[in-house]
């Protein structure tokens, strides 16, 4: 079953055309990995599934439902997204991980918190940390868990690695990829890293100047890339 | 004062005025001009004030107020350029400070509604939320603009936009509130207010003098915070659509 579903996308800012003529469909439990050169409208594609903008043409289903017919609050609680540049809010990091619950109306549950930073490669102590007192890499590790501790169905993340270790990197991966095994959450994510395409995108959507210059599964992108 | 006496003091801005041109400050002209346009303007509302204190009519009273409060709107609403409907806010959020503020003081009967009464605390009411509303727009405009990425971080989290920009509603109402409670703090010890060295030159007692400003003085924290926190919470809602999605500033 298709979870989202992109119909001949664009989109225009400031008289520019960042995207044009987008179509792809991605699967429910999919890990879909976009790739292509710097400026190419990556990012701009992924605000647009998350409805932080919306599309000056064409339509985004989500679950064969037009995305603006969504409540956009509701919609951002089931497809979450995690920046390429990660926002800390002011505060320790639990204050940052409650964040995530009270904008749910719910109690902060910290046995939670603490698995998901277990996976992620961060201590227990991290949660008293603020964000000046923490690397890049683990600010990064914070926003993910942040965005996971909603529940999202879809997750949508802009190059988090970018910043990571090669080791936590692959932490990294591998929990996205359990994440994907055990709870079925459909990934996005961008990156420019051709290894870690490799390694886990099922499928593959290549942008170029703002139009899909390729998709399909992985298999197929890389034997066309041997070509 | 006798008139002659008034008419000596004119000595202080020639004094600024000898300055401005030894120095090239340019400022002469400024200063002849406002100083005449004061001593004109402050006649005229001088007149009209000693006109409207002898009628002593509710009605005229509140006309006044609302000229007052309008007039306020107009200043206030400049500052905030970016904010959808400013004026709205500003008239709506002015008089519902002055009318809480104005019926606290009549209710436990500190003043009367007279215009004698009514119309010079009102000025003071009005002017000083004018001026926390102008700090006010300014400083949440620019924080939606450097604190972008802190409010779609949380929008992505799904929160509502009134909860994604409450810490930067919230900062703009401390800001606006700060020169209110900085001069509160430092009342007496670094500076006589106005309106009490007014009181005092007129020959009212000191210790009647400091009982009115120390009212003044919460009158107008109670004021700057109602206009601030109204003007707030409806002002936030320009910078988002109906998509809850960040304009772009």
């Amino acid at each position: 079953m298709n979870i989202i579903e992109c119909d001949k996308v664009a989109f225009v800012k400031n008289g520019n055309t960042i995207l044009q003529n987008v179509s792809f469909v991605v699967g429910e439990g999919d890990i879909v990995g976009i790739t292509g050169p710097s400026g190419s409208g990556k990012s701009s594609l992924l605000r647009l599934v998350n409805l932080l903008q919306s599309p000056t043409k064409g339509n985004i289903f989500y679950k064969g439902k037009n995305i603006l017919d969504y409540n956009p609050m509701l919609l951002r609680r089931e497809i979450g997204y995690v920046l390429q540049k990660p926002y800390i809010f002011a505060g320790t990091v639990y204050e940052n991980l409650v964040y995530s619950y009270t904008v749910r109306n719910l109690q902060p549950d910290k046995a939670e918190m603490l698995a998901f930073m277990d996976k992620v490669n961060l201590t227990p102590d991290f949660l008293d940390k603020k964000r000046n007192e923490m690397s890049g890499g683990e600010q990064q590790r914070v926003a993910f868990v942040r965005s996971l501790l909603v529940k999202p169905e879809v997750l949508l993340l802009d190059e988090i690695t970018a910043a990571l270790d090669e080791a936590n990197t692959e932490i990294l991966e591998n929990f996205i990829r359990q994440q994907t095994e055990t709870k079925n959450i459909t990934i996005i994510f961008i990156t420019h890293n051709i290894e870690q395409l490799r390694r886990l995108a099922q499928n593959v959507i290549c942008i170029k100047d703002g139009q899909i210059d390729f998709q399909g599964t992985a298999q197929k992108y890389f034997s066309s890339r041997e070509q | 004062m006798s008139n002659w006496a008034l008419a000596l003091t004119y000595i202080l801005p020639t004094i600024a005025i000898i300055i401005s041109y030894r120095e090239r400050l340019g400022l002469e002209r400024d200063i002849i001009i406002g100083s005449i346009r004061a001593v004109i303007q402050l006649s005229i509302i001088g007149l009209i004030l000693k006109f409207i204190f002898s009628l002593d009519n509710v009605f005229i009273t509140s006309l006044i107020l609302l000229i007052m409060v309008y007039n306020a709107t107009l200043v206030a609403a400049k500052r905030g350029e970016k904010i959808v409907h400013a004026k709205r806010i500003s008239f709506v959020s002015i008089l519902l400070s002055l009318i809480i503020t104005l019926g606290a003081l009549i209710l436990v009967k500190a003043i009367s509604y007279t215009p004698g009464e009514a119309i010079p605390i009102s000025g003071m009411v009005v002017g000083n939320s004018m001026i926390a509303l102008g700090v006010l727009y300014k400083n949440l405009a620019d924080s939606f603009f450097d604190r972008r990425d802190e409010v779609e971080v949380k929008l992505c989290l799904g929160a509502k936009p009134r909860e994604a920009a409450r810490g930067l509603i919230r900062n703009s109402i401390k800001l606006a509130m700060a020169p209110t409670v900085d001069s509160m703090k430092t009342m007496g010890i670094v500076q006589l207010p106005g309106m009490m060295t007014g009181l005092i030159l007129a020959g009212t007692a000191p210790e009647i003098a400091i009982k009115y400003q120390i009212m003044v003085m919460f009158m107008i924290t109670g004021s700057v915070t109602i206009a601030g926190f109204s003007a707030s919470y409806w002002a936030y809602r320009s910078f988002f659509n109906d998509k809850a999605q960040l304009y772009d500033i």
